[in-house]
């Protein structure tokens, strides 16, 4: 009989799926509101991660997050990539799906990387307009992602926040903040993370994620997913959670990953700080 | 989509795509980011923070961009990475990505052809291991990139349903070329690579490990993925040599080729070992179809 799988609620906590869990994961099936899984690793024809898909989707929301659209990229968004995407989104049934507001490539080289742009307003319709049409394409909400950032521009000529909200609003689609990325640019470049979460719209709010960052000697900070979440950015979340929540949370672990029992327990935290 | 971006956005992205790809500059042991060498129109539109200058916030990103792709062949080639220790494998990534650089979002399509570029850009003999005063024998290196590039490619091959001889087959069998599945693969080995390989994978360490001693004559394995894991299993040579010949030629061809290269005084039994390699071929399930000739 075909299990029932169940919805994503608005205040769920979700984690990343990463290869070391899987063991763990399909072996315990722990109680986890829904996994994110990082779409260009399941794009491919490579059969292991379909085969692992394919036993979580069946217990499991799932929803969707890319770093390869390159929506701010100067070339048109590949049909070829965006075509995959919605095959992967209709197979999992994906609540959402997000990617980053950045570029990834240009001159049709791939860079890897999540890049930032000066903010400006000549890139605004440009950037809605593209979102708009991937969610039109997805057929399901579509949400961008705020960037970690370690340069700023001197042709911006608006706060990040200000960019952002105005993507999202033009577009019609969604925010998929990052409160980590938040706290770690408002370090990195000496702006206010309350300003920045009091201009977000918070009825247009996916899913937010928390991370680990670190700290160079230089005091520059670092998005490394490599540890666990910041006291600071654990603060942050709590009082926009009391403020402006709920919304789905999701925890990022993508580099010096523990065993999964860890994991969960660093993603209960959020239960705790939001009492 | 009607509207198009400005045009500055791709004199932007240019210039920060270049600096990105900036080789590191290797110096005792380090690696450092030359820049000094960014282009001054952009290092000009970035700002600098109250720590630091323009030219090292862009650094950062320079940085990221070759340890992510580092971290990445590592992952996909930890034999030929311990084999040359972290920062002479480094150097040859490197090398490799400045002339070809990655060009897909899928990040598996940039390993394409690193094997055959360290043909190219090994020395013949021995291959210098940087900063630790010793050599690595280079065709090892190049065997232990074969072996690496086979397990990764194997593993994250599609999935094909196996081929299952019938009746129909029959009339036209001998004259089709059998399809190997791309979730398997022949290798020959002249150390024990493919036993040390997932010892590798486990013991960590950035330092150039110690070659094992060569085999007295060289062994061969059939590697394959079973479910979600990889499997070795050992071939006799005449059998490998077949299963390359298989996947090359006609049945009748591939058949007649083995006959001749084979001594004479081992020809009375080949026709059973035949029959018997091509049975264990067909279970093991590494053929997918039929390719008429």
């Amino acid at each position: 009989m075909a299990r029932i799988r169940p919805q994503l609620e608005r205040d769920a906590l979700g984690l990343g799926l990463r290869v070391p869990h899987y063991g763990s994961l399909l072996e315990h099936w722990p109680e986890v509101g829904y996994f994110e899984i990082i779409s260009e690793n399941f794009l491919g024809d490579a059969a292991p991660p379909r085969r692992h898909l394919d036993l979580l989707r069946e217990r499991y929301p799932i929803v969707l997050h890319g770093v390869g659209l390159n929506l701010l990229g100067h070339e048109p968004l590949s049909s070829a990539y965006l075509d995959r995407l919605c095959r992967l989104a209709e197979y999992v049934d994906a609540p959402f799906v997000s990617d980053h507001l950045c570029w990834t490539g240009a001159q049709g080289l791939s860079h890897h990387d999540l890049l930032p742009v000066p903010y400006v307003d000549d890139l605004i319709g440009v950037a809605a307009e593209r979102a708009a049409f991937v969610q039109r394409q997805l057929g399901r909400p579509f949400g961008l992602e705020n960037l970690s950032t370690y340069v700023e521009f001197e042709t911006s000529t608006m706060p990040e926040w200000q960019f952002y909200s105005a993507v999202v609003e033009q577009a019609g689609c969604w925010f998929m903040l990052d409160v980590n990325n938040i706290y770690v640019s408002s370090q990195n470049h000496g702006f206010s993370a309350h300003s920045y979460l009091d201009a977000i719209d918070f009825s247009r709010v996916l899913q937010m994620h928390i991370a680990g960052h670190s700290r160079e000697t230089d005091g520059t900070i670092i998005d490394t997913h490599d540890r666990a979440v910041a006291d600071d950015v654990w603060r942050l979340y709590a009082e926009v959670w009391q403020k402006r929540g709920p919304f789905p949370t999701l925890l990022e672990w993508d580099e010096r990953i523990p065993p999964l029992p860890e994991v969960l327990a660093e993603l209960q935290k959020a239960v705790q700080v939001r009492a | 989509m009607s509207q198009a971006f400005p045009a500055w956005l791709e004199h932007f992205q240019d210039r920060f795509g270049r600096m990105l790809r900036t080789p590191l500059e290797r110096a005792n042991g380090s690696l450092r980011v030359a820049d000094e060498t960014y282009d001054e129109t952009l290092t000009q539109l970035a700002l600098a923070s109250e720590r630091l200058g323009s030219n090292a916030r862009l650094a950062l990103y320079n940085r990221q961009y070759w340890f992510r792709l580092f971290t990445l062949f590592q992952g996909a080639f930890p034999l030929t990475t311990r084999l040359l220790s972290h920062f002479t494998f480094n150097g040859y990534v490197s090398g490799f990505l400045t002339a070809r650089p990655p060009r897909h979002w899928d990040s598996e399509a940039m390993l394409v052809g690193f094997d055959e570029f360290l043909q190219q850009a090994l020395p013949a003999g021995t291959t210098p291991i940087e900063g630790q005063r010793a050599s690595v024998d280079t065709l090892a290196v190049l065997e232990a990139a074969r072996i690496d590039s086979a397990f990764h490619r194997v593993f994250r091959a599609p999935e094909l349903d196996p081929f299952q001889p019938s009746r129909e087959h029959a009339a036209h069998l001998l004259t089709s070329r059998l399809i190997a599945s791309p979730a398997s693969a022949v290798l020959e080995e002249h150390w024990p690579l493919c036993e040390l390989r997932p010892q590798i994978v486990l013991e960590g360490g950035e330092a150039a490990r110690a070659l094992p001693p060569r085999l007295q004559a060289a062994r061969h394995w059939l590697l394959l993925r079973p479910e979600n894991r990889l499997a070795l299993f050992p071939l006799e040579p005449r059998e490998a040599r077949l299963l390359r010949l298989l996947s090359d030629l006609s049945l009748q061809c591939a058949l007649a080729q083995l006959e001749q290269e084979c001594p004479a005084e081992e020809r009375a039994g080949l026709p059973e070992a035949t029959q018997r390699w091509l049975a264990r071929s067909v279970a093991l399930g590494i053929w997918v179809g039929l390719e008429p000739r």
